[in-house]
């Protein structure tokens, strides 16, 4: 589910089963040459994200993403985040991103990094193609630490 | 020409009527439209919406059909949205199923689960539903999937807005 008020009354009514959170981190390049390629990367994690999010939607809560510029520090970020999102009620936490610079940090929960990948150019099937591959490679991440 | 005088009195009242008419019909006419609008509004086929599979590819196997509504203006957002369908044929009619778990609205998949090939599983909660939509009691579902509209247009699918399950 969504981070909106219409599906914060369905977590509180079937709490037990929405026990995964899943927490984007999305880096924003300010320099100009970073600009487009930090844009592309935006887009390609929006995608993903919404994409697990229809697909797990009854299981896990996606947050909006969490946005820093190229001089945050992440493990500084990292612990406030792990402090933070511990206060709500989630048995699993997984941070999505696209920054390899989180594979480093050390963080409550899992990290899942993918390199980003140009959706701008693809037509609308080809790009749910790649996203669906995306998807597979997160999915054994996700199932196996809900069967645990 | 004398006997059909206009008395001022009478010239004054046919004014006064003609142009209260006038704007009369003005606030009663929008009125009168926006009373008969929803019956003269058309509804049905233009809801229908294509999809890139042949219907005479479909067999009893389940496949996914994915398709596209463009332009969906939702707000000041405009999108083109996707959608699957798990589609078969039984005996001569085509079951459109939608995908969307009927416990908390993950999407289910054909097969997805090793032990129960012939189903369709929801990985959320290990859901499962048999072939027509029902859902298998012990599991987590509380109704059948939701059923599509189905229309066949040149040899291609067509599939509308959903249903309760028909099948169960």
């Amino acid at each position: 589910m969504n981070w909106n008020s219409q599906d914060m009354d369905t977590y509180f009514q079937q709490k037990d089963y929405i026990d995964t959170l899943l927490v984007p981190l999305l880096k924003l390049e300010t320099v100009p040459e970073a600009l487009k390629g930090s844009s592309s990367a935006t887009e390609f994690l929006m995608h993903l994200s919404n994409f697990i999010e229809t697909q797990f939607r009854g299981r896990m809560m996606v947050l909006p993403p969490f946005t820093y510029t190229q001089s945050t520090n992440l493990q500084e970020m990292g612990n406030v985040l792990s402090k933070d999102l511990q206060l709500m009620d989630f048995k699993h936490i997984f941070y999505l991103t696209t920054d390899r610079a989180w594979t480093d940090v050390d963080i409550e929960g899992e990290m899942i990094w993918l390199p980003s990948i140009p959706l701008e150019s693809m037509d609308q099937q080809l790009r749910k193609t790649v996203i669906e591959d995306q998807l597979r490679q997160v999915l054994p991440l996700l199932t196996n630490k809900w069967t645990e | 020409m004398s006997k059909n005088r206009v008395s001022r009195r009478q010239f004054l009242s046919y004014t006064i009527m003609g142009v209260g008419g006038f704007m009369a019909s003005g606030t009663i006419m929008p009125m009168l439209r926006f009373a008969v609008d929803p019956v003269l509004q058309k509804s049905g086929e233009g809801d229908f919406t294509a999809t890139p599979q042949r219907v005479d590819e479909l067999t009893e196997t389940p496949v996914r059909v994915d398709y596209t509504i463009v332009d969906r203006q939702d707000g000041w957002y405009k999108s083109d949205e996707s959608y699957s369908a798990w589609v078969y044929k039984s005996g001569d009619r085509i079951v459109a199923l939608s995908p969307v778990c009927k416990h908390l609205g993950c999407t289910v998949n054909w097969g997805g689960d090793k032990n129960h090939p012939d189903q369709f599983f929801c990985p959320c909660h290990a859901g499962r539903y048999e072939k027509n939509g029902k859902h298998v009691p012990g599991t987590p579902p509380i109704g059948p999937l939701d059923e599509y509209l189905v229309m066949e247009k040149d040899g291609y699918l067509y599939l509308g807005g959903t249903r309760p399950n028909t099948l169960v």
